[in-house]
Formats: C-alpha cells, sequence, structure tokens
C-alpha cells in the first residue's frame, strides 16, 4: 500500500512484515549545466508537493485520472531527484527492489515498461543502498539529470525512444524482500552487531459536441499541462548492483503508483493552491559559494545503459523544439564540496 | 511532565542525534541548535531531561534536522500537533470514538482505514 504523508510517498508491506517500509519525496533541486562535464551531487532544496489525483477530477483531462495515483507541479527545464528514505530511525531498514521509469521508459535501462524485475540487465534499484536517484542512467558512475520538459516536443525520453507523447510523468513499482530472506539478513545483522557492537549501538462537463473535438480539445489540453522528463547535465552518481538474488524479492506484493507532472504554472488553475516558486538557478547557487555534495560507495556498480546513452540531451533537443532560449549549457563553478557518509542527507535546511 | 517523559524524550533526541553525528559532523550539539534557532546549553539541557521539552515549532524543526517523524517525536514529549487538534476540535466526538475504536487494533488494520494513493490503468 502507498500513502502520501508529508509530500512524500511512504511504501508499506504490513501484510509482510512491520518493517517493511520507505519513503519517497521528490526533491527540488538546481539544473546543473548540459556543458559535457560531470557535476558532482547539488543539494534537495525542498519537496515538491504531491496530490491525490482524484481530488481534482473536474480540473484534470479525464486520461490523467484513468491512471490514478498523483500529481505534482514543475517548471519547465526543472531538475528534480528521487529521495527515498526509511521510515525507520537507525538499523532495521527494510530492503526493496524500486522500478522508476519516465514516459513509461525505464530510467536504468532504457528499456519500456515492464512489471517483473530483471536481472540482466538490472532495471531495478535496491532500497536502502541507493540513497536517491538524480536521473537517467547513462554510463557507469554517471547520470543525466531529471529536467522536465514540455511533451509533444521529442524533448522527452519517452518521445526520443517510442516517437510517441502519451504518458509522460513518471512510474514508480516497489517489491519488498521476502520475509524468510528479511528474517535470515536481520540474524546476520545481529551477528554483525554483536561482533562491533560499539560500531552500532544505536476538465469540460459534457459541453455537446462531437466526440472528435472533444478528444481533440483533451488531447491538446493534455499536451499543454503535461510535463515528462528528459537528460539533462552529466553527474556523478552509482546505481548499485543488486547483492541478493532476484528469487529474495518479493514480486507478489508489489506497490506501483504513477507520478502526473503537471505544468506549475497551471498548478493554482488545478488545485487552488499558490504557485510554487520559481526555481533557485545554478548560477545562483554557485554564485552563492554553497555546498555541492560528493557520495561514494565501495559497492558494485552497474553500468551505464547503451540505450540511454543515445538519447539526445536538453543541450541538443531544447532550441529544436522552438522552445524558448534558455541557457543550458554555461558552466558554473562548484563551489566546497561535502564529502557524505554512510548515512548521506544531502537535503538542504529550510 | 514527570520526569521518566522528560528523560524519554532527552535520550531519543541525543540518541538519534548522536547516530548521525558519526556520520556527519554537522550534527554536533552546537550545530543543531544552531540550525532549530536554540542555545546549544538549552538543547544540551533537553537531551538530559533537565527541562520540558521545546515548543510544538521547536520539536518539529529538531525532527525535520534529524530526520525523525514530527509527530513520534511530539507525542514523545507529551505533545499532540496543532493541526490534530483541530481536526479533533472540529468532530470531537466521531474522533474519540474512532480513537477509543483503534486503540488496540494492530497497525495493519489502522491502515487499512487510512486513504491511500489509488492505482489506475497505465
Amino acid at each position: 500500500m502507498i500513502t502520501l504523508e508529508d509530500d512524500a510517498l511512504v511504501f508499506r508491506c504490513p501484510e509482510i512484515h512491520p518493517k517493511a517500509q520507505f519513503s519517497l519525496s521528490f526533491q527540488r533541486t538546481l539544473r546543473i549545466p548540459d556543458d559535457g562535464r560531470d557535476y558532482p551531487l547539488p543539494p534537495g532544496l525542498g519537496r515538491f508537493s504531491l496530490r491525490h489525483i482524484e481530488d481534482y477530477a473536474k480540473r484534470v483531462p479525464e486520461r490523467w485520472l484513468r491512471r490514478g495515483g498523483i500529481i505534482l507541479p514543475m517548471f519547465q527545464a526543472e531538475a528534480m531527484w528521487l529521495s527515498f528514505g526509511s521510515c525507520l530511525s537507525f538499523d532495521g531498514e527494510y530492503p526493496f527492489a524500486l522500478k522508476v521509469a519516465t514516459g513509461k521508459i525505464n530510467a536504468v535501462t532504457g528499456a519500456p515498461w515492464s512489471q517483473p524485475l530483471c536481472r540482466d540487465p538490472q532495471d531495478y534499484l535496491v532500497l536502502p543502498e541507493q540513497p536517491w536517484l538524480d536521473g537517467y542512467s547513462v554510463e557507469k558512475g554517471i547520470i543525466r539529470q531529471f529536467v522536465a520538459a514540455p511533451m509533444g516536443r521529442r524533448i522527452t525520453v519517452e518521445e526520443q525512444l517510442t516517437g510517441e507523447a502519451e504518458w509522460g510523468g513518471i512510474q514508480l513499482l516497489a517489491y519488498p524482500m521476502k520475509r524468510e530472506r528479511f528474517d535470515r539478513l536481520e540474524a546476520e545483522r545481529r551477528k554483525i552487531a554483536a561482533e562491533f557492537s560499539d560500531l552500532f549501538a544505536f476538465e469540460s462537463d459534457g459541453e455537446p459536441g462531437d466526440a472528435f473535438i472533444a478528444t481533440l480539445r483533451e488531447t491538446v489540453l493534455e499536451m499543454r499541462c503535461s510535463l515528462g522528463l528528459a537528460p539533462g547535465g552529466r553527474m556523478h552518481q552509482q546505481i548499485f548492483e543488486d547483492e541478493f538474488n532476484v528469487e529474495d524479492w518479493d514480486q507478489e506484493h508489489g506497490s506501483r503508483c504513477f507520478v502526473t507532472i503537471a505544468n506549475s504554472a497551471d498548478w493554482t488553475s488545478i488545485t487552488g493552491e499558490a504557485m510554487p516558486s520559481k526555481p533557485v538557478t545554478a548560477r545562483d547557487y554557485a554564485a552563492a559559494g554553497l555546498h555541492w555534495y560528493d557520495y561514494y560507495a565501495e559497492a558494485p556498480a552497474l553500468d551505464g545503459s547503451t540505450v540511454l546513452q543515445g538519447v539526445k540531451s536538453i543541450a541538443n533537443t531544447w532550441g529544436d523544439a522552438g522552445q524558448d532560449a534558455l541557457d543550458l549549457v554555461t558552466s558554473v563553478a562548484v563551489g566546497p564540496i561535502v564529502q557524505l557518509g554512510a548515512r548521506p542527507v544531502r537535503e538542504m535546511q529550510d | 511532565l514527570q520526569p521518566k517523559v522528560l528523560t524519554l524524550f532527552g535520550n531519543h533526541v541525543r540518541h538519534a542525534r548522536e547516530a548521525r553525528l558519526q556520520a556527519d559532523r554537522r550534527y554536533s550539539l552546537r550545530q543543531v541548535a544552531q540550525r532549530i534557532g536554540v542555545e546549544p546549553a538549552y538543547l544540551s539541557k533537553v537531551e538530559r531531561g533537565e527541562v520540558a521539552p521545546p515548543s510544538e515549532e521547536t520539536i518539529c524543526r529538531l525532527a525535520d534536522d534529524l530526520g525523525e517523524d514530527r509527530d513520534a517525536l511530539l507525542a514523545l514529549g507529551g505533545k499532540v500537533s496543532s493541526d490534530l487538534r483541530e481536526i479533533i476540535r472540529a468532530r470531537p466526538k466521531l474522533f474519540a470514538e474512532l480513537l477509543r475504536e483503534l486503540k488496540a487494533a494492530p497497525d495493519d488494520a489502522v491502515l487499512r482505514i487510512v486513504r491511500q494513493v489509488r492505482d489506475g490503468d497505465w
């Protein structure tokens, strides 16, 4: 089951284990330059607002409603990252396998959406080992940042790979570890904790008209309001290999969610809430001398996807798509870099 | 408040802060106090259970800083968040009955009445 709590999605499988839970939030962040350089991790600048989509049934296209899930606002060309956290303090975190897709294209492999887990090539993240995901896996240790882009302009990964602008948004599917495997893992953790105890102390209302016009109107509305994700600048980030076996995951108890991305400019008309503030630019952030982050773990990491590697990044698509001119490529001088430790946190405090 | 509540709250905060401090030096007493807007000496007294838990706002800032759940930390400090108080005040009889009914229910039974994110066709 998935609940919405404090602008985070909380995945729980109480029928499997009381500890089987994790939270996922969508972090606002800087859009790093798409200049060919590899950037360190930008900060988390607060959570994107999340709302149940059915609460706005009369103000959103019917197709959005049918997908269910949640809705979040982003500005065009705004960047985001996904932050994964435990609902539990300290140790005892329950492992999950998480599939992440944008426009129903897997963000790890570039393959079309599928529900079962695939091990070769691995098409999922393993939590809690993976603390976050900032973009598409394009090379070993390198991702291209998730950047919001309009649909229908052949900028999004979905459109570049399928030729269609059908889905947009983000798709999530989480499978918990099987109970018996977790019990064994807990026993292993207790054994290690005992050996190192000092280290582990702790839309329209039916206006008459022909159906074709209605469908066309809805499609235009949807294309205007909804956003997809496209690959932006390059960033250092490992996607970790699964250290367990694919049989260790309980694929009979998956929880999935469709995340519709609404254009921030339409947020007020959809929800009645104030439009989110404009995102901070990388240039302003760098000029302020604020921190960037680095996180490296001594664990095997996946090779990047050759399919995703072949997708054009925004610097090569945005202008050609007739979008307003944006400075996507001017490099910025990176400020002080904070090396993150075992329990990495990169969200800036309010 | 009873001394036991003070100690429980203080111990929990200290353990949570120290656990983070092991991996990140920004979780020193001084830096956490600075971020949540209190004096280090005051936070130290809170952690030792020598003074009553701080205000609701400060507990919420502390919970956010330490990555703890706001409601759980408020409850540990003997408080209920103002939004929850408003919810109960709006329909006191209904919510009082509901809470009493659910008092002894297991977590999974309570979770079944929580609003879930609806999945659709995609």
